[in-house]
């Protein structure tokens, strides 16, 4: 056992040392960070700069409507009537929109004063209002900015709520009443419901099923290549015959295995602490960075809950996947001579991999569906497809330890294949093995 | 407490086109300097993995130190240097060094102990630079196969196994190992090295074991081997050149088994029986002057080459003996 230890110390604290190890581990909050944080910055930027647009109403109803309208699009939540109270004062809105009322008759020639405003830039863009509006809600923007899908929604929704208001005061309803309706705001959330009743967000729970796939792929990808790579530099080095005299071929190949996982593991904690970290600090990070104002504006989705369950099944799901592909990586390092080989005979083992991936997408749009269902159950698909699935949406219990279970045999197959591949092909040197003469290996030892 | 510290017999290993070792059998006394000796492909390399168990006979059994080798416990217990020396590149020079230490069971702090001393006696490590922080990659090649040296002594063991020790080390890093072969001895270690360098192996070792193509050609303290084969090979040097009448002496086939030429020197092995005596009354006859008439222990290399001879050496199978 204490060799063991010494072979599991030795690969743990040769790579965390490493620099690029560190280098990897510090960029990937970052990385994290600038992933969570910058749609949301850029989309309370967004919100700001729309509303902070140089743009001019031009009133041709002689309703006053064009006023509630520039009231409405520079400040979306305050009321539409002229504000009243202690602090009428400070939350008077900005004079940011001017409305410029004109008759019907010289609408025309004020349009295209406005053409030339807009084309020197001294005004970004207008927005018309005339009896059309007030009849059936046609309203017409020209501006630099014409394209914008947010601004222009914005504008749909204070002209419709400013026509909408206008309406409901001339039918009698009380001006504040009226206001009131009109900002009613709708927002269907959808909620997943889980067997124990807890519940979530349900885009959440794909989007989080999706990142927990992705990682998983990474982290196989990434310390299966790396135990690759260590396995053929004891080879070629020819350290492995040191080691040998001291310690069984399967000693070693445990201790690689258990310490490269726990790199992966002591690596991926980071980066999962750094990202909720991140994640909960996000209204106050962009805050610090765009403004206190801005810090309560909407981002992206809310993390799903997750059951205890599920997280065990989550970290079962990354060992046993993780020691399969291990395994089966560390075969190939022992079976070659060169980098060149390893990248060639490497090849059997992506495609599996890959292969489960590429359902990762159809998986993610139909969670419930048959093809997530047999994926989910395949030993090679499992670790990727079933954690995926299981987040997406609710997985029985016994269903996700059949998997799990399929996912440990099949992994204590490949650890057993491996060590005897493993046990001979370290020290063959020259060309690579057959298939035949694989096997001859595999009953030999 | 056996005598011996390897004890093997009948050991046999096949290969898918050949065979490796066949029937071996090698016993090595406690505290013998004792040399593997064989052209390459002789089955050295084969023979000392077997012994360390990297690779298991197909037949036969080996005991190390009164143990058999699969006893986990007995690996302890030895060092080992192999023919292809290598160690981790990227990591420091002490840190490899403990982890070696460590696969042999010593606890660190003996370990760390005993590299200091070992770094210093290496001159690895002096006031002005301490080559025990550097990667091993920042060693010259000198410098690596002494830091390989030191890790297959680092835990003291009472067997030490060498493979081709002296292939590709400098004059000065070779002396140095002699002397430590010499030290190991005395302090009552038993040491074991495959060669192929014979004038190495007949100043070095108490016992010699030639093999080849798998199987022992012969074996036994060098002196013996010596003995039995000497005897039968005379150094004969005449006044002047040699006769008519001596060469017909020299190539009479029921007399003299071979003969090598030098014009006035000739070294003459006498077929088996013969008696040097008969060669001498015959030479004398003749009438021929002889300067000097001397029954010659042959060398190692001699022997080996007399042995084992050039068809010893199979094409396409050097490499890992």
């Amino acid at each position: 056992m204490g060799k063991l230890f010494a072979v599991i110390r030795r690969e743990y604290l040769e790579r965390v040392r490493n620099k690029w190890f560190v280098i990897v581990t510090v960029f990937g909050p970052v990385f994290f960070a600038v992933v969570m944080i910058l749609p949301a910055y850029l989309s309370v930027r967004g919100l700001r700069d729309a509303k902070v647009v140089d743009l001019r109403v031009v009133d041709a109803t002689g309703t006053g409507l064009g006023a509630r309208v520039a009231q409405r699009i520079a400040d979306p939540r305050r009321g539409g009537n002229p504000p009243s109270g202690p602090d009428a004062e400070t939350t008077t809105p900005r004079q940011l929109v001017r409305v410029d009322t004109v008759s019907a008759a010289s609408l025309a020639a004020a349009e295209s004063t406005l053409v030339l405003e807009v084309m020197a830039n001294r005004l970004s863009g207008y927005l018309i209002l005339d009896s059309a509006t007030l009849g059936n809600g046609q309203a017409r923007y020209a501006g630099r900015n014409a394209s914008s899908v947010g601004q222009n929604e914005q504008l749909e929704t204070a002209v419709r709520s400013a026509v909408m208001g206008m309406r409901l005061e001339n039918a009698g309803v009380v001006a504040a009443n009226a206001d009131s309706i009109t900002r009613l705001r709708v927002n269907v959330a959808a909620v997943r419901i889980t067997d124990s009743g807890k519940s979530g967000s349900g885009v959440g729970g794909i989007i989080f099923g999706g990142v927990i796939a992705f990682m998983l792929y990474i982290a196989i990808i990434l310390y299966g290549q790396a135990i690759l790579r260590g396995v053929l530099e004891e080879k070629t080095t020819r350290v492995a015959e040191v080691i040998l005299a001291s310690v069984k071929p399967d000693i070693l190949l445990a201790g690689k295995v258990i310490g490269v996982g726990a790199v992966g593991l002591t690596q991926f904690g980071i980066w999962i602490a750094s990202a909720l970290f991140f994640w909960g600090e996000r209204t106050r990070l962009i805050g610090a960075i765009v403004g206190p104002s801005a810090a309560t504006a909407p981002t992206g989705f809310d993390f799903p809950s997750i059951e205890p369950f599920t997280i065990v099944a989550l970290v079962l799901f990354f060992i046993f996947g993780y020691t399969l592909y291990a395994s089966l990586f560390a075969a190939v390092g022992a079976m070659v001579g060169t980098q060149e080989e390893a990248n060639q005979a490497v090849q059997p083992v992506m495609m599996i991999l890959v292969f489960s991936v590429i359902f990762v997408q159809p998986v993610m749009t139909n969670p419930t569906g048959r093809l997530a269902e047999v994926l989910s159950l395949i030993p090679f698909s499992a670790p990727i497809i079933m954690p995926l699935r299981m987040t997406a949406t609710p997985v029985p219990a016994l269903i996700v330890m059949a998997s799990l279970g399929g996912v440990l045999v099949t992994a204590l197959g490949a650890i057993w294949l491996s060590a005897r591949i493993y046990r001979v092909g370290l020290l063959m040197y020259g060309k690579r093995p057959t298939l035949r003469e694989l096997w001859r290996w595999v009953r030999q030892s | 407490m056996t005598e011996l510290a390897i004890d093997i017999r009948g050991i046999s290993k096949r290969y898918a086109d050949h065979v490796a070792v066949r029937d071996l059998n090698l016993a090595v006394p406690r505290g013998a300097v004792y040399g593997l000796l064989g052209p390459n492909g002789a089955g050295k390399t084969t023979t000392i993995r077997m012994i360390l168990n990297i690779i298991g006979p197909d037949t036969g059994s080996i005991h190390l130190l009164g143990r058999p080798n699969t006893d986990r416990a007995i690996l302890d217990r030895l060092g080992y240097l192999p023919e292809e020396r290598g160690l981790y590149k990227k990591m420091a020079v002490r840190d490899v060094l403990r982890f070696l230490a460590e696969l042999k069971g010593l606890d660190r702090r003996t370990a760390d102990l005993r590299i200091e001393e070992w770094l210093e006696r290496l001159s690895l490590r002096s006031a002005e630079k301490d080559w025990g922080k550097a990667k091993v990659e920042e060693l010259s090649r000198g410098m690596q196969q002494k830091v390989q040296f030191i890790g297959t002594l680092l835990h003291d063991p009472d067997l030490v196994i060498l493979d081709e020790p002296f292939s590709g080390l400098d004059p000065i890093n070779a002396q140095a190992l002699k002397d430590t072969v010499v030290e190991l001895k005395r302090r009552g270690r038993t040491v074991i090295f495959s060669t192929h360098l014979m004038d190495n192996a007949e100043r070095l070792c108490d016992s010699v074991c030639i093999i080849a193509r798998g199987e022992k050609v012969l074996d036994g303290t060098v002196a013996s081997v010596k003995a039995e084969n000497a005897g039968r090979t005379v150094a004969l040097a005449l006044d002047g050149s040699a006769t008519p009448e001596v060469m017909a002496v020299l190539q009479d086939r029921t007399l003299v088994e071979r003969v090598d030429d030098q014009n006035r020197f000739f070294e003459v092995e006498l077929v088996a029986g013969a008696d040097s005596q008969t060669l001498l009354r015959r030479v004398l006859e003749t009438g021929a002057c002889i300067q000097r008439f001397e029954r010659v222990q042959p060398s190692l290399h001699q022997i080996f080459l007399q042995r084992v001879g050039a068809t010893g050496v199979e094409e396409g199978m050097s490499g890992h003996g």
